[in-house]
């Protein structure tokens, strides 16, 4: 829930500041609106270049396309649950959807910035190896298919996505990072998503 | 009573999870990896040994959009002397279990996308609506006395006189709680279908790959009332079956069963499997497909009293929704015969299924010879596939409708001599 309230804040601080959101979000909610429209409302918050600077909301540069168009439609379908992102997926069809996932998959994911805290990073490292999560992510945590890109992910997002997991928050068709997740402590998630945030991302 | 005790084990497990989770916190801070590997994973990675921890292998995802028909290259399916197939209806991602009400009207159910579809043919051409929207898997389908039933995780929902109101269906009755079915993700997508006598069955799949499990909660089959009174367990040891069919003469229940993963990339084999009488034990978690003794859950001994399957389909194969042939359009051998539809395998590196077989009945009944009948959607050379058959369904004139939820797509088989 803190991933909503934060993504909450976000467009409220837009709005308040800058009043470019509920124009392009305007723009993205009307159907006939050019898919430039629809793509800039997205970046907006996720950010231009798709690598998001803004607490709570995910990363979706250099995600698999299939990934971003799955989440896509499970949003717009109100089967993965988002007050947030429904409104403006509602009205998407499958062909823009398509269209959008493409232009954020085809965009490459940076690193988190500065430097990360050796200890966290080194301990994170060891959670990730011997919990295999490159057999599914793939190697270089790059993701594939359906299973998303986790590398570069924003610590902030993966962190409370791992926990929500863990607590059965987050329940989707493939019940695997739920089990995956089951009885980790907060110390520990915590370590994995900062080391995530700043594994070095080859694309 | 060595069953007996496992039982009594399984009561006081949760309670036992918990200490172990609480021991699991305290001791984050003193090691390094606390809880990793402690055999936690319960999803499809379940069972997974450890030389295989860093295996590719996944299951495969669906399309969740649509697959415009000239996407779908129908004209690579293969069938027997006689036989044609044509895409029937299209257009709807996901597309699995079928049944159809009394006035034509094809209800379908999904996974993943959450929708009810309804085709409806207007002779030349089919429409479909999308019925009911946003829910857990709704995957079970089944229709009685003007009313369609669906059940998702975890819901059971009725929808009365539907036919009538495809443009505006009306909300449904809530049945959820008359059932009281568990709500567990992992296997717990549901099929449906009404017997002979009325009863509306429902599979409970196992929570797992491989696990212990209590057999009046999960790894069965039941039936109710329609209105979820007067359960009754009909089939037990039953990993994970997603479709059934009565026997048109016995009224015997005939079901499919999806076997274990990570044993081998062989096997055990999926099932074919014949109920002679209620509460009868199909194996699981302890015997697998035809007499292969769980390595961890089971011991000498453990396949004993365990009815074993009456054809064998073939190591992760995913034998899914099968159907009596009750019609007159196809040749005498087909009559009374099954038709299975394999979704396809994951968890091998070759790639099997990907078809609808044919089961014919031996001379006693009691058993089934498979047979291919509809193949083409697995590119043996490349290993990759382009279709999944999911259901079959006979319709009133003999035609076969087959679902396929890779492209969301209906095909129609008839036969023509």
């Amino acid at each position: 829930m803190r991933v909503r309230t934060a993504a909450k804040r976000c467009i409220f601080g837009l709005t308040l500041i800058t009043g470019i959101f509920p124009a392009s979000a305007a723009e993205a909610l009307d159907d006939g609106a050019a898919l430039e429209a629809k793509i800039s409302a997205c970046a907006s918050c996720h950010g231009s270049d798709g690598n998001s600077a803004r607490e709570g909301i995910p990363s979706l540069a250099g995600q698999p396309e299939k990934f971003l168009v799955d989440q896509l439609i499970l949003i717009r379908e109100g089967v993965r649950r988002s007050e947030l992102m429904r409104p403006f997926v509602r009205g998407f069809d499958d062909a823009t959807i398509i269209a959008i996932a493409e232009h954020f998959a085809s965009m490459p994911a940076r690193p988190a910035e500065g430097s990360p805290n050796p200890e966290l990073f080194a301990r994170g490292r060891a959670l990730v190896q011997s919990g295999h999560c490159g057999g599914c992510h793939l190697p270089d945590y790059s993701g594939r298919a359906q299973i998303p890109r986790i590398a570069g992910q924003r610590e902030d997002y993966l962190a409370a996505t791992l926990m929500a997991y863990r607590d059965g928050r987050i329940l989707r068709p493939d019940t695997t990072m739920n089990n995956v997740m089951h009885g980790a402590a907060d110390d520990e998630i915590r370590a994995l998503a900062h080391f995530l945030a700043y594994a070095t991302v080859t694309h | 009573m060595k069953n007996k005790d496992i039982y009594r084990q399984l009561e006081v497990r949760p309670q036992r999870r918990l200490q172990f989770r609480g021991i699991a916190v305290a001791m984050a801070g003193l090691a390094l990896v606390s809880w990793m590997g402690q055999g936690w994973a319960q999803g499809w990675a379940q069972g997974r040994p450890p030389e295989l921890e860093n295996s590719p292998l996944a299951p495969h995802a669906g399309r969740l959009t649509v697959t415009p028909p000239d996407q779908i290259p129908v004209d690579r399916i293969q069938l027997p002397p006689g036989f044609k197939v044509e895409i029937w209806a299209h257009g709807m991602p996901g597309a699995r279990m079928m049944t159809r009400g009394d006035k034509g009207t094809i209800f379908v159910g999904t996974r993943q996308i959450g929708r009810v579809y309804a085709v409806s043919d207007n002779g030349n051409t089919r429409t479909h609506r999308i019925i009911t929207e946003g829910h857990t898997q709704p995957n079970g389908v089944a229709f009685r006395n003007g009313s369609l039933y669906v059940a998702a995780i975890n819901k059971v929902m009725r929808f009365d006189g539907v036919e009538d109101k495809l443009d505006s269906v009306p909300a449904p009755k809530d049945l959820t709680k008359d059932f009281g079915l568990p709500s567990d993700g992992h296997h717990g997508w549901k099929f449906l279908a009404f017997g002979p006598d009325g009863k509306l069955y429902v599979p409970v799949g196992a929570p797992c790959n491989r696990c212990e499990v209590h057999p009046d909660v999960h790894a069965n089959i039941r039936r109710y009332n329609p209105d979820g009174t007067g359960m009754e367990i009909v089939a037990r040891g039953v990993r994970n079956s997603v479709g059934f069919d009565f026997h048109p003469n016995t009224g015997e229940l005939w079901f499919t069963d999806n076997d274990a993963d990570w044993l081998s990339e062989h096997g055990p084999q999926c099932e074919l499997n014949r109920v002679s009488q209620p509460g009868e034990n199909f194996g699981f978690p302890r015997c697998h497909g035809h007499g292969i003794i769980d390595p961890e859950f089971g011991t000498s001994g453990s396949c004993d009293g365990v009815t074993l399957p009456a054809a064998l389909m073939g190591g992760h194969t995913a034998p899914l929704g099968m159907r009596f042939y009750t019609g007159n359009m196809f040749p005498e051998e087909y009559r009374g015969s099954m038709f299975i539809a394999r979704r396809g395998s994951w968890n091998r590196t070759v790639n099997v299924g990907f078809d609808v077989v044919l089961g014919q009945l031996s001379a006693d009944g009691k058993r089934a010879a498979i047979s291919p009948f509809m193949t083409g959607f697995l590119d043996t050379a490349q290993n990759t596939f382009w279709g999944r058959p999911v259901d079959v369904l006979v319709m009133p004139d003999g035609a076969l409708l087959v679902s396929d939820d890779h492209n969301g797509a209906i095909y129609r088989i008839t036969y023509e001599g």
